[in-house]
């Protein structure tokens, strides 16, 4: 019984500190956030070199518009993780949350709590639902992207051939998209070009090296590798390394310059296409400000976005624009 | 005489490990309200509870199974298993979340079932089973979804119910609550219990002793897949969404509750109190830490380290009390 007394302590207690005093954590809140504005911002995960590419730009664009920039998301692929992280911002009491969403559904739930408590909602990289939301940061559209990488793989493949496809999640909303728009283009304008293959590589460098080897060995005409995940990109590079068939299979996909200028100087992948990632994470804090400081109104055409300039809007979707192509030429000049 | 006896039952009940562990807690709530931002906040208390549901459910049926010596490493892939079998019969069987709730209840029983079978018939290390049912529960879910699909179309009042509240608190407050009464009830107040350490503590003393081990390990086993069953329907209630990656790794920080808790991994010693207390300390370090917003941009790794040094230093203040009051024997025969 004495055992069951302390239990029923420990809980009290707990309430005890747990529930007294919300008006005086308020105002500490208040009188210490004065009036800068404090922007939490969530990649996927962590540890992506994509994402903390996005996070460089970010923190930059906190210094140029002087905000508190609060950065934390998952390290591991727990379902449930963005969405306890965004309901702690929402009682952390912080003025915009900006989020690359990884489930578009489940996230939404906790982002429209968000906006009931009165704190702006941005998407940047992976939309959630458009209701949960006021803007999306779109780094480029879908169709863009597809066009871009589908053009370059037909011409690196001279028109004609098998060629695969290695994607983070089957699951990722934005990769679907991008999937979607290749199929649209491959029928369109490439008849002679077969997709044989979508393997997922849970955003992770070593299982897309191991899917690399496996879709060499299981299709010897394969001639173009896509892989649309950064991590993938040296991953696959890897694998046709290994396999001794660099020139013969060629690779292609969206990654970092970075992590992929040794494979492209050596020649083992031919074009890596990405849009400037350090200017996703600066427009979208950009935006964030904008919006918390009601220069950013639903129904704008255009915004100011500090360094950035002058930056259109495609009703809720506000687009950085064309993606690049890095090749062997031009790798050197970028150093994300 | 009495006295000092009664001075010694003061200091000895002081030493416990729930004591510690609750002056740590304690410390905790203390140390994040004074610096954390908004931390004791009636919206934010609501945060952790909702946030640790699921792992105090797996941790308060952990804990029995640790008793009796065992160790379930399926339930995290369990969890996954259910959740995603849950959301397919709302979302295509047509079932309304009541029915198609019962019936992932009955498939979590008929889970832990199976492992209790492998275990107890066969009489495989209970590490060893749940190791293959945690490959096999996980496999499962992803093939069943092809890694891809993902339900999300329930009931919006299933929805309201994850992420809503009854007099202030939660509503997995309440059933996480109920859970905790009726394991306590069940491990300090019913012969059940009893025989648990005593197969915990020596399976073959308990054998000869006439009770019905088997039985009584395989109680352990089921009860664990019906919560982690119960588990899975309030974590697609809250996340709204079932996936195929739902609860991966969750049995880990189940085990870890457990053994914070002052439940010992060889089994016969252990309370369900303690328990709570491992997943409320657990629960207050990694929220805490996200409060502070010097270091809220890495608090998530800080409180994977910090767990482990509140582990170690549970433990190693429990070992202490043991010493301490070994010594204390000693010194009162030589006296």
């Amino acid at each position: 019984m004495r055992k069951l007394f302390l239990l029923i302590t420990t809980l009290g207690l707990i309430m005890a500190t747990g529930c007294n005093k919300p008006s005086e954590s308020t105002n500490t809140a208040g009188s210490g956030g004065g009036k800068k504005l404090t922007i939490a911002f969530m990649p996927k995960s962590k540890g992506n070199q994509y994402f903390i590419t996005c996070k460089n730009g970010a923190v930059k664009a906190a210094a140029d518009l002087g905000i508190d920039l609060l950065f934390d998301g998952p390290t591991n692929t727990d379902p449930a993780k963005q969405n306890e992280i965004v309901e702690n911002w929402i009682t952390l009491g912080v003025d915009v949350i900006a989020v690359a969403c990884e489930n578009k559904e489940g996230i939404s739930t906790a982002l429209r709590k968000a906006q009931a408590k009165g704190i702006k909602v941005i998407t940047f990289d992976s939309d959630s639902m458009p209701d949960a939301r006021s803007f999306f940061v779109n780094q480029a559209t879908a169709t863009g992207i597809a066009n871009v990488l589908m053009d370059t793989a037909a011409q690196l493949c001279g028109g004609e051939g098998e060629f695969a496809i290695i994607t983070a999640t089957l699951t990722a909303n934005n990769m679907n998209e991008w999937r979607k728009n290749i199929d649209l283009r491959l029928k369109e304008k490439y008849p002679k070009m077969k997709l044989v293959e979508t393997k997922p590589c849970d955003d992770q460098k070593d299982k897309a090296q191991q899917e690399t080897a496996n879709l060499l060995g299981a299709y010897p005409n394969l001639k173009c590798v896509m892989a649309i995940c950064s991590p993938a990109v040296p991953g696959a590079a890897e694998a046709v390394k290994q396999a001794g068939k660099v020139g013969k299979v060629k690779v292609l996909g969206l990654g970092l310059p970075s992590e992929n200028r040794a494979y492209v100087k050596d020649g083992v992948t031919q074009a890596v296409i990405l849009w400037k990632v350090e200017d996703l994470g600066y427009l979208t804090i950009a935006a964030a400000t904008a919006l918390a400081k009601g220069e950013l109104k639903p129904g704008a055409t255009t915004f100011k976005a500090g360094k950035l300039g002058e930056i259109q809007l495609q009703g809720s979707d506000i687009v950085l624009g064309q993606p690049f192509v890095f090749t062997k030429e031009n790798i050197d000049q970028f150093d994300f | 005489m009495s006295s000092s006896s009664k001075l010694n039952g003061w200091k000895s009940a002081l030493l416990r490990h729930e004591s510690v562990l609750l002056f740590l807690v304690l410390l905790e709530a203390f140390y994040f309200n004074a610096v954390g931002r908004n931390f004791a906040t009636a919206d934010n208390v609501g945060n952790i509870i909702r946030h640790s549901t699921e792992i105090g459910l797996l941790a308060l049926v952990m804990m029995p199974i640790i008793l009796t010596g065992g160790i379930d490493l399926s339930v995290g892939s369990l969890l996954g298993l259910c959740a995603v079998l849950f959301g397919k019969m709302c979302q295509e069987g047509g079932f309304s979340p009541l029915v198609a709730g019962g019936i992932t209840l009955c498939i979590g029983a008929a889970a832990g079932g199976f492992n209790a079978t492998l275990i107890t018939w066969l009489r495989l290390p209970p590490l060893i089973v749940t190791l293959g049912t945690y490959s096999l529960f996980r496999g499962l879910a992803e093939a069943i979804t092809k890694g891809t699909a993902t339900y999300s179309k329930f009931p919006q009042a299933f929805l309201d119910f994850g992420n809503g509240a009854l007099l202030g608190l939660p509503n997995q407050a309440w059933i996480l609550l109920a859970v905790a009464m009726g394991v306590w009830l069940l491990i300090h107040q019913t012969t059940f219990g009893r025989s648990f350490r005593a197969i915990g503590f020596a399976p073959e003393g308990a054998r000869y002793a006439g009770l019905p081990v088997e039985r009584r390990v395989a109680m352990a086993y089921v009860l664990a897949g019906i919560v982690a069953a119960l588990a899975a329907i309030l974590f697609t209630a809250r996340v709204t969404q079932a996936r195929a990656d739902a609860g991966i790794g969750y049995e880990l920080l189940a085990v870890t509750a457990v053994v914070l808790g002052g439940t010992s991994i060889f089994g016969g010693t252990g309370t369900v109190h303690g328990t709570l207390l491992g997943v409320v300390a657990v629960a207050i370090l990694s929220n805490g830490l996200s409060r502070i917003l010097s270091i809220s941009n890495v608090s998530r790794e800080l409180s994977g380290m910090l767990t482990g040094a509140l582990l170690v230093l549970a433990l190693a203040s429990g070992l202490l009390s043991k010493y301490i009051a070994a010594w204390r024997a000693r010194r009162g025969v030589a006296g």
